[in-house]
This record gives structure tokens, C-alpha cells and sequence, in this order.
């Protein structure tokens, strides 16, 4: 019954989780009508302006050095692997939105890669997500309610348009959810992330990489000073990567009654 | 001994807990070995716990145990700042703080409750039920300044 931050090098699935009966669970009225765009109350500060920040087209410094990488007449694109430093000080702010990696496609689309730190998530899309990884089914009323409690969720979306498309209007754009990391905070000391997932048909990229530096930095930058998480044996190394140590001073992770 | 405490659920209301002086508590997680913290962020840290209990000592009207936990309300919490004053240790007041507010956590439905232990106190919540690194789960923390040569 364990919920365990997932490796984006593979598709192992988490502990299965228990699940408590609906009556545990006070829900709001949670339509199932339609897909319902889920949209939390921020609760960490918005340091970059709006959060309507899709037709703004901002990179990180350090991915400028990634775009060199890509090979356009290809249907992929390779990452190259950027060293894993995080530097809250030296480096801007986090922009809540940002395109992450742009690339043209065999049948003259057009990629875009785009990392959020609003939380925009349509519940649905993360269900599917899940079920793509593997992971056992929670009821999305849940699902819901523990995105609204996270004190940041960050997205990885892919939108596709054509190349004719010069506008960067939503219009005709299929946006796709491929991947997903959340934190839990006191807003002052701790924060820890939850459920890093990414679309195994985007695996291998450096998105989850990605994912979880934007969402450490963006932490960092709202003086979170402790970030934490539980780590699956064969995702240590992934995240001693990104700069997490595992029992640090001999701290350990520890569990009620896992099953 | 009065057992008080709240349980708050997210988004919280902006309140700290009621009747708690955090003057006070800070004392305690000082007695105990913790950095002297703003008082300030505690309020804010308290704002947004999911459950807390603290444990009031009737003759002074002093915090003298504490136990919070956050986390995102149906699936996992974590529990932090687990403190008994140290002239009240080892008459099993930590176990106690422990144990309600397990049972707090679990009763809104809460499966998943994790924490991080000094390894000076394993022994403190293994009683309890808490098991380290099950399925060889390891906890991790993101150490600041870190050059990465990989």
C-alpha cells in the first residue's frame, strides 16, 4: 500500500494501495460528466506574472544548451543529458510555464514539450497516465482531492501542431498529459514529492529528469529548505543524481505497518 | 495531562492551533536538540499540517509533547517535529502522542504514513509499528550545494 515516486527509466509499477471506502472521504461534488479541468487555489506565490504563460516562450538558460542537440529530419529527439546541478541562487526564477523541448516530426508537426508548475491537470488524464505506468487504480475523487492538497503539482504536457500553424493560439493544438510530480509542504520547512510519473512512450528523454529538477528548483526558490522523498531500490541512483542523498546522516525512511 | 490538539484539514483556514503558544513550543524543540526556528514559520508550518497533538503539562500550562504530520490528505502523510520535553521523558508520552495521532491520520482514511527517524530513535518507533526502508525503500533528501561529476 505503498505510493512510490516512479522511475522514468521504466515502467515498474508502485505497491498496490489499499483503498479505504468512499465514506472515509468527504468529496465536494466531483462531476463525472465530462472531463473536469482541475484547477488548484495556488497556495505558494506566483513569482513569474500570469500564469497564462503558453504563448510565451521561455527557456531556462541552461536547457539553451540542450535545443543545439536536436536533430530536426528525425521523429526523435534526444535530450542531451545536462549536468544535474541546481543552483537556486545563480539561476532565474522558475517560470510557471515553459517549453521544455520543441521538435519536428516526420509528418511536419511540430512537438512542444511543455513543463507547468500551475497544476493544471484534467484528473481524467492523470487516471489514464497512471493506468499507462501501471499503476493501481485510485478513485479519482481521491485523485483530486490529493492534487488540491499538494502545495505544488507540476505537469509535463506534449502539443502538437501542424507546421503551418504559425500562430501559437490553442486552436486545433492536441495537448497530452505525459507527465506528472507533485510535493505535500507545511508552506515553511518540509516539503516532500510524491508520484513522479512519466508516459512510457516519452521515457528515456531525460523528462523525468526534467520534471524533478524544475520541481526542486521551483521549491527551492519558495525557501523550502528540507525537500524530501521515498526513493524504490532501483530508482536510488536516479535520484542521487539530482542531487539527493539517501539516509543522510543515517536518517532513515520509515513506513507504518507497509504492506 | 490534558491530550489537546486539532485536526485541520487542508486548505486550511489561516489558525494555528488553538491555545498552543509556539513561544513555548519552540523552547521545547530547542530542549530537545532542534535549530531555534522563526516562530513566524511555525505558525505558517502549523497552518498547513494536516493533524497535530500536542500534550499540555496542567501544572505550568506548557506544551511539553508534540507530534504534526502534512501531507495531502488521502494518501500519505509524514510526520514531523516529534518532540517530549526532555524533563518529561520515558513515562511514555511520546508514545502516546504517537499513537493518537496514527489513529487521527487513519481515520481519515490515511493509509500511507511515513516518517524520517535520526537513527539514535529507531528503536523509539519500531514499538510503534513503523518498519525503516521496507521493500528496500529509501528515504532521500536533496542536500543544496551539491556538484554533480556524473
Amino acid at each position: 500500500m505503498l505510493l512510490i515516486p516512479t522511475s522514468s527509466s521504466s515502467s515498474s509499477s508502485s505497491s498496490s494501495s489499499s483503498l479505504l471506502p468512499q465514506s472515509f472521504f468527504n468529496s465536494n461534488s466531483y462531476s463525472s460528466n465530462h472531463h473536469s479541468l482541475f484547477l488548484p487555489n495556488l497556495r505558494y506565490p506566483i513569482l513569474h506574472g500570469s500564469r497564462k504563460l503558453k504563448n510565451l516562450r521561455l527557456r531556462a538558460n541552461f536547457w539553451e544548451s540542450i535545443r543545439s542537440g536536436f536533430v530536426k529530419d528525425n521523429n526523435t529527439t534526444q535530450l542531451v543529458e545536462p549536468p544535474s546541478t541546481i543552483e537556486e541562487d545563480t539561476e532565474p526564477l522558475v517560470p510557471v510555464e515553459f517549453t521544455l523541448v520543441e521538435r519536428t516530426l516526420q509528418d511536419g508537426l511540430i512537438e512542444e514539450i511543455i513543463f507547468s508548475s500551475g497544476g493544471e491537470i484534467d484528473v481524467y488524464d492523470l487516471q489514464g497516465l497512471c493506468d499507462k505506468v501501471g499503476w493501481p487504480r485510485r478513485p479519482l475523487s481521491k485523485l483530486a482531492a490529493a492534487l488540491k492538497n499538494s502545495y505544488m503539482v507540476a505537469t509535463l504536457h506534449s502539443v502538437m501542431k501542424s507546421d503551418s500553424d504559425s500562430s501559437e493560439g490553442d486552436n486545433g493544438q492536441k495537448k497530452k498529459l505525459i507527465g506528472m510530480a507533485r510535493a505535500t509542504s507545511d508552506h515553511a520547512f518540509n516539503a516532500t514529492i510524491w508520484d513522479v510519473l512519466v508516459d512510457p512512450e516519452y521515457q528515456g528523454q531525460g523528462l523525468g529528469k526534467a520534471l524533478v529538477e524544475k520541481l526542486v528548483r521551483a521549491l527551492l526558490q519558495r525557501d523550502i529548505a528540507n525537500i524530501s522523498l521515498f526513493a524504490d531500490s532501483q530508482v536510488v541512483d536516479f535520484y542521487q543524481n539530482l542531487g539527493f542523498e539517501a539516509d543522510p546522516e543515517g536518517i532513515k525512511g520509515m513506513f507504518w505497518y507497509p504492506k | 495531562m490534558l491530550l489537546g490538539g486539532t485536526i485541520s484539514t487542508p486548505p486550511a483556514s489561516l489558525r494555528t492551533a488553538e491555545g498552543l503558544n509556539l513561544d513555548q513550543l519552540n523552547s521545547v524543540f530547542v530542549a530537545v536538540g532542534f535549530p531555534r526556528r522563526d516562530t513566524a514559520k511555525i505558525e505558517v508550518a502549523l497552518e498547513h499540517t494536516d493533524a497535530l497533538l500536542w500534550v499540555e503539562y496542567e501544572k505550568t500550562q506548557r506544551p511539553v509533547a508534540f507530534a504534526r504530520a502534512t501531507g495531502d490528505g488521502v494518501f500519505n502523510a509524514i510526520i514531523w517535529d516529534v518532540v517530549v520535553d526532555p524533563s518529561f521523558q520515558s513515562c511514555g508520552l511520546g508514545k502516546a502522542v504517537m499513537e493518537r495521532l496514527i489513529e487521527d491520520l487513519q481515520a481519515k482514511g490515511i493509509c500511507n504514513i511515513a516518517l524520517y527517524s535520526e537513527p539514535r530513535v529507531l528503536g523509539f518507533y519500531r514499538p510503534l509499528g513503523f518498519v525503516s526502508d521496507p521493500d528496500g525503500i529509501r528515504g532521500m533528501v536533496f542536500i543544496r550545494k551539491q556538484r554533480n561529476k556524473k
